[in-house]
């Protein structure tokens, strides 16, 4: 990397010659030492997104195109208007990076930034999920500790701060062995009134930087966040920074204090880039600027260099923006609390961010000069391996469907994630009416209202590996499924792009064909994307490994009254039982193929938007008439699955007649395991089965009534091939002690 | 005369708001946050101690919280015969200032576990299980990671009844499946000796409206009324 600086002081930077030039053209003069490092970290992947900006641009600007959407991409997070002067905010973000390296910090600090990024719009952070991928773990200690700790790290954080994990979703394959992902993401409520802007746009406000000390962790986060992992990449752990939920939790209490009074004017956290970004974004988006001595603030060891100050990363940290009339006030809160503080200084009119020590300058330039780094157009091209992937067979089946099944329901990826969200305190706040395992999504009431919001996270990487397009379609149209399944309509998404080195450019055409997919389908969906992050450079050098993509897509979900929401487990003995959408041969990238043959290839499954809309539709309105007791949609491993997992709970068996309820064309192993997007088992009222037939036929949908709920304890299965039973007992404890037996040993 | 109860928030406290919400909102009440330095017990009829990691529960859940001016101003209270609450966090600082025997230890499980669990009342005779019946089953959640209760003397407790929940199954069996953390001879709540003070590991505020519960009950509600049906027999 190319060294700058002057006689005195050089630092080493990750920018280009090309934009090392630039930036001395566009100053008019080499940069300060300062201004070199904050420079590098704007410049850097992470804050500028110089790679990914000419593809998010296919996503359609939701602030115009959607009435209910207050803030869009580029704010700290993405806000919605939920009537009645409600709003929720919404964000996901990645921490692969450090959580690689140290699990339990790494995934700390995760949860502390995504929690800043929704308070600093003025908003109450009131749940979290978390998407997780790691290497798979069967026999490998070191998947084993990343998870515990990744898991501990989150559940410490979250609990502590007293905000509910309400979901999450994990993957495990070899491709995160070592560049593990971790995304994090959270949910704020609060009055339309109290939203607060990251804009410094009145001069005469006073900036006052708020929370912990600023020290030497974490210098140099982002920049160590756009390289690939290396073997040199454990003696990177100073760039992890250390998590304090228990500031966290004053800073939370007295920024929605501070922001109820209506003095703030502007708000950020200090994330990546630090003070650097915090003080050049507030300015710069106000069309204002400021002046402040590095000397104000609050360091934890003496003698730190204002370069050092300026750039790092330090956590718990909050720059607000008051009005002058409000400082006292402000500040008393902030004494109540305990939360340390200081006033920098106040905003002025010369566009400019200056930095003294003392009566040195520091710092002189102008704030959107480090906003505005020049995009970089990169080469994309399809892997050539893929056609053979994607030709690749079944092999001849040599086991019989009950030994199938109950080994995909004793798999890593199918089976029962209660070891980790029962670390998660998932009910602090009293608002999670459907919990972790109840449902495919989280839900949350609006305490005071009728309202109800929901949300779920995730994606199927090993389909997006084959067919990255068809693979962020099928993420979307997956969340979209998890949400309408507990009675919501999804009404606004946000995405955390997890992909490998963009500078090559198979890695980069696997994150464009996703944008395209994701941006293609919530444009037919109608559901607006109001914000995003991107994760590159997830590649494991040693090993040789990059991640399989993973654009976790996140959707936010809305219902009023009670009534209308729906949960996952079988309600009642006589119910009869539909398969709803339709079954193709899509075994690519299904859990059957790797779990029982360990292979990745095959056809993955092709997305139908249009039916997707119009199953969803179909389901809120059958549900609003009252015809649905129970909702599951079809995910890994194939329906059988869901209906085993909607068994487990009331322990309700099921028999089922599948003769006749499949394309002739496909076998029963295919109508089996096949994962096609967009299907769902439903459990509908007895009572009410003609007018449900007829509303789905009047719908033009593909269904199957393919069974009923019984009281014995089994899986009765008739009409394929072989006829079989399987016995739920033994199904659910196979799918609940997968987890203990890895990580505890329990048998 | 109205009932006024105070909720005290210590610096992490988390669950705070919650039973508040549940005591203005649910039972119709008037409860209020008071800040832990601001706490006046004149004005109260009775005061509880919320869940969360008071003072992020360094050096052990509940001590620093213990130390506060708050807790003096409890200890008048519970002197003059009012009752007072500890949930969880307010659970361990009540053991940590020696209002209530024993200590909580971490989990056997060395993990935080969130949960719903099943009581059974052992003592229905306390400022907050006086509308339940003795051996009745509650519904309601756990949500800890250091709530394993020690006593180097439980036949003390035992002869003092003072025991007032302990973990069953959903059966009411005792046993040690039901138990989620380890707790001595399954012990999930206890009292002083005046029956003015209670805590327990378990959320009743968690367990007070049907819409939270997978069991559709409002079983921790009756801690609550059992609370008010004190005050009121005292003040009236």
């Amino acid at each position: 990397m190319p060294i700058v600086g002057n006689e005195r002081d050089t630092v080493e930077v990750a920018l280009t010659e090309r934009e090392i030039e630039k930036i001395k053209s566009l100053l008019g003069r080499d940069p300060y030492i300062t201004e070199w490092g904050m420079f590098d970290v704007m410049g850097s992947e992470h804050c500028s997104y110089k790679s990914s900006r000419p593809k998010l641009k296919l996503f359609e600007p939701a602030e115009e195109n959607y009435d209910y959407v207050l803030a869009g991409p580029g704010q700290d997070a993405g806000v919605v208007d939920i009537g009645d002067d409600y709003c929720i905010a919404f964000r996901i973000e990645s921490h692969n990076h450090p959580s690689a390296i140290e699990p339990y910090h790494g995934a700390a600090t995760g949860i502390g930034g995504i929690i800043r990024d929704i308070l600093c719009m003025g908003m109450r952070p009131i749940a979290l999920l978390d998407p997780l991928r790691f290497g798979r773990l069967e026999n490998n200690s070191h998947s084993q500790w990343l998870l515990k700790y990744v898991v501990k790290g989150i559940a410490d954080y979250g609990n502590c701060t007293g905000i509910p994990t309400i979901g999450g979703e994990v993957e495990f394959d070899d491709s995160f062995e070592n560049n593990c992902l971790v995304n994090v993401a959270c949910i704020g409520v609060g009055k339309v009134e109290d939203l607060a802007p990251s804009r410094a746009s009145k001069p005469g406000d006073y900036a006052v930087l708020m929370g912990n000390s600023t020290g030497r962790d974490g210098i140099h986060g982002v920049t160590f966040a756009s390289r690939t992992l290396t073997q040199q990449s454990e003696s990177d752990r100073p760039a992890v920074q250390i998590a304090d939920p228990f500031s966290k939790k004053l800073i939370i209490e007295a920024t929605v204090e501070a922001v109820k009074t209506g003095y703030v004017r502007g708000l950020k956290d200090l994330g990546g880039g630090g003070l650097s970004c915090a003080s050049s974004e507030l300015t710069g988006d106000g069309g204002t600027g400021i002046e402040f001595d590095v000397n104000k603030i609050f360091t934890r060891e003496p003698n730190m260099t204002p370069f050092e100050i300026m750039l790092s990363e330090s956590q718990e940290r909050m720059m607000f923006i008051i009005k002058a009339e409000g400082l006292e006030t402000i500040l008393d809160i902030f004494k109540k609390y305990e939360t340390p503080h200081a006033v920098l200084g106040r905003i002025d009119n010369s566009k400019l961010l200056r930095v003294k020590d003392a009566d040195k300058i520091v710092v002189e330039l102008d704030p959107t000069l480090l906003s505005d780094f020049p995009v970089i157009i990169r080469e994309e091209k399809r892997p050539d391996f893929l056609n053979d992937l994607i030709n690749q067979k079944t092999p001849e089946r040599t086991l019989k469907f009950d030994e199938i099944i109950y080994q995909l329901i004793a798999s890593e990826n199918i089976c029962s994630k209660e070891w980790i969200y029962r670390q998660y305190d998932h009910e602090v706040g009293v608002r999670s009416v459907v919990k972790c395992g109840d449902g495919d999504s989280g839900v949350l009431r609006i305490i005071g209202t009728n309202k109800y919001i929901s949300a779920s996270a995730g994606c199927n990487s090993k389909h997006c590996f084959l067919d990255p397009y068809e693979g962020a379609k099928g993420a979307v149209v997956e969340i979209g499924c998890n949400i309408v399944s507990n009675g919501l309509k999804p009404i606004a998404m946000v995405n955390c792009c997890n992909f490998g080195n963009p500078e090559k450019p198979t890695s980069f055409w696997y994150f464009s064909e996703c944008v395209k997919g994701m941006a293609d389908s919530i444009k037919f969906l109608n559901i607006p994307c109001v914000g995003g992050n991107v994760s590159f450079y997830n590649e494991d050098e040693v090993l040789q490994k990059v991640i399989k993509p993973t654009p976790i897509i996140m959707l936010l979900g809305y219902i009023e009254g009670q009534e209308n929401i729906i949960t996952l487990p079988f309600k009642k003995s006589g119910n009869p039982i539909f398969l709803i959408g339709e079954t193709k041969n899509e075994l690519g990238g299904s859990e059957y193929h790797s779990v029982i043959y360990n292979i990745e290839g095959g056809t993955p499954p092709k997305v139908n938007l249009d039916s997707a809309k119009r199953t969803w539709d179909f389901l809120l309105d059958a549900n609003k008439k009252g015809f649905i007791k129970s909702a599951h949609d079809v995910n890994k491993g194939g329906f059988l699955i869901t209906i085993l997992e909607m068994s487990f709970p009331n322990e309700l068996g099921a028999d089922l007649n599948l003769y006749d309820c499949f394309d002739k064309d496909l076998t029963s192993e295919q109508f089996l395991f096949s994962e096609s997007v967009g299907r769902f088992i439903i459990e509908v009222d007895a009572d009410k089965i003609k007018e449900f037939i007829a509303l789905i036929k009047k719908c033009k949908l593909y269904f199957k009534e393919i069974g009923v709920i019984m009281e014995e304890k089994q899986i009765m299965i008739k009409g394929l091939e072989e006829n079989f039973n399987l016995d739920m007992i033994i199904g659910k404890n196979l799918f609940n002690s997968t987890l203990p037996r890895i990580m505890e040993g329990d048998m | 005369m109205s009932i006024r109860i105070a909720v005290i928030q210590f610096p992490g406290s988390n669950c705070d708001r919650d039973a508040t919400h549940v005591l203005n909102n649910v039972i119709g009440i008037q409860a209020d946050l008071i800040w832990h330095t601001n706490f006046k017990e004149r004005k109260y009829d009775g005061c509880i101690l919320p869940g969360g990691f008071s003072f992020g529960d360094y050096l052990r859940g509940g001590i620093i919280a213990a130390h506060s001016p708050a807790i003096k101003e409890a200890e008048i209270m519970l002197k003059d015969g009012r009752p007072v609450l500890g949930i969880c966090n307010g659970f361990q600082i009540l053991t940590e200032a020696e209002f209530l025997p024993g200590a909580l230890l971490r989990n056997d499980t060395l993990k935080f576990e969130c949960r719903w669990v099943h009581l059974r009342v052992e003592n229905n005779e306390t400022a907050f299980t006086n509308q339940m019946n003795k051996d009745a089953i509650i519904d309601i959640p756990i949500a800890h990671a250091e709530g394993r209760y020690f006593y180097d003397n439980l036949k003390e407790l035992y002869d003092n009844d003072q025991i007032v929940f302990k973990y069953v199954s959903k059966e009411g069996l005792l046993n040690e499946e039901s138990n989620p953390n380890g707790s001595f001879d399954n012990i999930a709540g206890v009292c002083n000796l005046e029956r003015n003070c209670v805590g327990l590991m378990p959320h009743p505020e968690r367990a007070s409206e049907e819409i939270l519960s997978p069991f559709k009950n409002t079983h921790g509600i009756k801690l609550f009324n059992s609370m008010i049906n004190f005050i009121k027999s005292r003040k009236f």
